[in-house]
C-alpha cells in the first residue's frame, strides 16, 4: 500500500530535488536511530512526504553530511533530527507493524509463517513507537480493525472502506502546529483515499486470482478482475476529485522552505500516479534513493 | 496586521503590476468558487478576507503617495449559497451547511421518504465529508428522478468534473489526459454565469 505519493521528479527544480533527497535520507537517518537496522527497511516515500508537511512553515531546515550502511562510500547530505521527522519515523513503525498483524490474521502456511517472522523483528520497535505516540497507535488499530470488519462483509460502498484508511492517516495531522491542522487533516484524508482505492485498482486482477475481496470489484460487480470501462471512468472522477479537494486543502496550510517539494507531490506527483495506475502502467517506487531520470523526458528517442 | 506585502507575497518594491497579479491570483486561488461545500470553506474565507485588505492597504498607502493605480478595490465576494427547503429537509440542509454532518445523516436515514430531494442531499452530505464515488450515485439518483432542477444538475456537475487540480505556477497539469488551464477557466466563467442566472 506504500510508494505511491512521489514527486514528480523532472519538474523539480535541482535545489528542490536535492531537498527531497536530502529529506529522504533524513527519515532513513532517523528510523536508523531510533530502531536501528528493521526500522530503515520499513523506510518509504509516503512517510517522507508526511515529513515534509509536518514542517511546513519552516523557514528553513539543517543538514549535515553522513556516511550510511547503504552508501558507505559517498558521504551524503542528511537532513538533521528534526520533531517532525521523529513524528514520521514513529508513525512508519506504527503502521508497518499493524499492517503485518492484518497479514497474519489474513493468510496460512508458509505466508502467515513469514508474516509472523517479520512482526516479531518489528515488535521492539513497535512497543517503543507506541509509547511515543499513543493517540496514533490507538486510532490505527481501530481503523485497521474497522476497515477488516467492512472487508470482511464484503462492503459495495467503495467510499465506506476508503474512509477507514483516510481516517488513519488524516490523524497523523494531530502533530501538525494548531494552524496547520485542520487543512493539513483534511489533505491526508484524501491522499489517504487516493492511495487506498489506487491501491484496490492495482490489486484487482491478483485479488481475483487469489480470491480475496476487492472493494474496486466489489463496488462495480466485477466478476472476472478486468476493470470495465465505465469503472475506469468513475473511478478517475473519484481519484481526480480527491486530488482537486487535496490542493485546495494544501493551499491552506502555511508556505514555508518544503513548499515547492510537497506542492509538486500535490500538483504533479499524484494526479500523474493516478493516471498511471488506472492505465495500468505504474509501478510502485521501491525504497531507494530517488534516482535522477535516467533519459531526457518531452524529447523523442530515434536510433544513432 | 501584518505586513501587507508578505501576505501577498511580494517584495515592498514590487511595482503596481506586480501588486495586481500577486493579487489576482491569490484571490482565484483562495476564491470561494474552489470551495464550495468543503469544510475548510471558512478557512479559505479568512484567507480572502487577509488578501483583500492586505491588497485595499497597499494600493490606499500607493495611492495616496501619488502616482499609484487603483485595481479592483473592492475584491471578489462571497458568495453564499442560497439554500431552500422545506420541512425535514430545511433541518438538514441546516445541519449540512454547518458541518454538523452526523446529526444530518441520523435525519435522513430516520426519514421515510427517497424523493430526488432526499437523494440530493445524500449526496450533499457525502461530498462534503469527502466521499466522492456514493456522492455521485446519490446526485445522479436526484438528476434522474427530477430531471429539471437546475440545483442538482449543479450539483451533479461539480461532482463529475474530470480535470486535474489547478495550479497557478509552472508548468501546467500533467499532460496525458483532462482539461487544460484555458478548458478549466471557460467552465469556470460558465458556472459563474449559471450562478448569477439562478439569484
Amino acid at each position: 500500500m506504500f510508494g505511491y505519493v512521489t514527486p514528480e521528479l523532472p519538474e523539480l527544480k535541482v535545489r528542490e530535488y536535492q531537498r527531497f533527497r536530502a529529506l529522504y535520507c533524513g527519515l532513513c537517518r532517523e528510523l536508523g536511530r531510533r530502531y536501528g537496522l528493521t526500522g530503515r527497511m520499513i523506510l518509504n516515500y509516503d512517510f517522507v512526504f508526511l515529513a515534509a508537511l509536518l514542517s511546513e512553515g519552516e523557514e528553513t531546515c539543517a543538514y549535515c553530511m553522513r556516511r550510511c550502511p547503504v552508501h558507505p562510500l559517498r558521504r551524503r547530505c542528511v537532513c538533521t533530527a528534526s520533531p517532525a521527522l521523529a513524528a514520521a519515523a514513529d508513525m512508519s513503525v506504527i503502521l508497518a507493524y499493524r499492517k503485518l498483524e492484518d497479514g497474519v490474521a489474513d493468510s496460512r502456511g508458509l505466508k502467515k509463517l513469514g508474516y509472523r517472522l517479520a512482526r516479531a523483528f518489528l515488535s521492539r520497535s513497535y512497543k517503543k513507537a507506541a509509547l511515543a505516540r499513543p493517540a496514533f497507535d490507538e486510532t490505527v488499530r481501530r481503523e485497521l480493525a474497522a476497515l477488516y470488519e467492512l472487508e470482511k462483509a464484503g462492503s459495495v460502498s467503495l467510499d465506506a472502506t476508503a474512509d477507514k484508511f483516510a481516517s488513519l492517516l488524516a490523524c497523523a495531522a494531530g502533530e501538525a502546529g494548531e494552524s496547520a491542522r485542520r487543512p493539513l487533516h483534511e489533505l491526508l484524508y484524501h491522499v489517504g483515499r487516493i492511495v487506498y482505492i489506487a491501491d484496490a485498482w492495482a490489486d484487482l486482477g491478483e485479488d481475483f486470482r487469489k480470491g480475496e475481496y476487492n472493494p474496486v470489484a466489489a463496488r462495480f460487480g466485477l466478476t472476472d478482475g478486468k476493470p470495465t470501462n465505465e469503472a475506469r471512468e468513475a473511478v478517475l472522477t473519484t481519484l481526480m476529485g480527491s486530488s482537486r479537494l487535496a490542493a485546495a486543502a494544501f493551499e491552506l496550510l502555511p508556505a514555508g522552505y518544503w513548499t515547492p517539494v510537497t506542492e509538486n507531490i500535490v500538483y504533479l506527483g499524484i494526479p500523474k500516479m493516478i493516471l498511471k495506475v488506472l492505465d495500468g502502467t505504474y509501478r510502485v517506487r521501491k525504497p531507494g534513493l530517488p534516482k535522477e531520470p535516467e533519459r531526457v523526458t518531452g524529447g523523442t528517442e530515434s536510433e544513432p | 496586521m501584518t505586513d501587507p506585502y508578505k501576505t501577498l507575497g511580494i517584495p515592498q518594491n514590487a511595482s503596481d503590476e506586480e501588486v495586481k497579479r500577486a493579487y489576482r491570483e491569490l484571490a482565484k486561488k483562495y476564491h470561494p468558487d474552489n470551495y464550495v461545500d468543503n469544510p475548510l470553506a471558512d478557512l479559505a474565507q479568512e484567507k480572502m478576507k487577509e488578501i483583500n485588505e492586505a491588497y485595499d492597504i497597499i494600493t490606499k498607502s500607493r495611492k495616496n503617495a501619488g502616482g499609484g493605480q487603483s485595481g479592483y478595490s473592492s475584491g471578489y465576494s462571497s458568495g453564499g449559497s442560497a439554500y431552500q427547503g422545506a420541512g425535514n429537509y430545511a433541518a438538514v440542509r441546516q445541519a449540512i451547511n454547518q458541518g454538523n454532518l452526523q446529526y444530518a445523516e441520523q435525519l435522513l436515514n430516520a426519514s421515510s421518504t427517497r424523493d430526488a430531494e432526499w437523494n440530493f442531499l445524500m449526496g450533499s452530505l457525502n461530498y462534503k465529508r469527502g466521499w466522492l464515488d456514493d456522492a455521485r450515485s446519490f446526485f445522479q439518483r436526484a438528476c434522474a428522478m427530477e430531471p429539471g432542477n437546475m440545483e442538482y444538475q449543479q450539483a451533479l456537475q461539480m461532482a463529475t468534473q474530470m480535470n486535474s487540480p489547478y495550479r497557478r505556477t509552472g508548468y501546467g497539469p500533467p499532460s496525458e489526459q483532462g482539461m487544460d488551464m484555458c478548458d478549466m477557466c471557460t467552465a469556470m466563467m460558465c458556472v459563474n454565469m449559471m450562478c448569477n442566472g439562478c439569484r
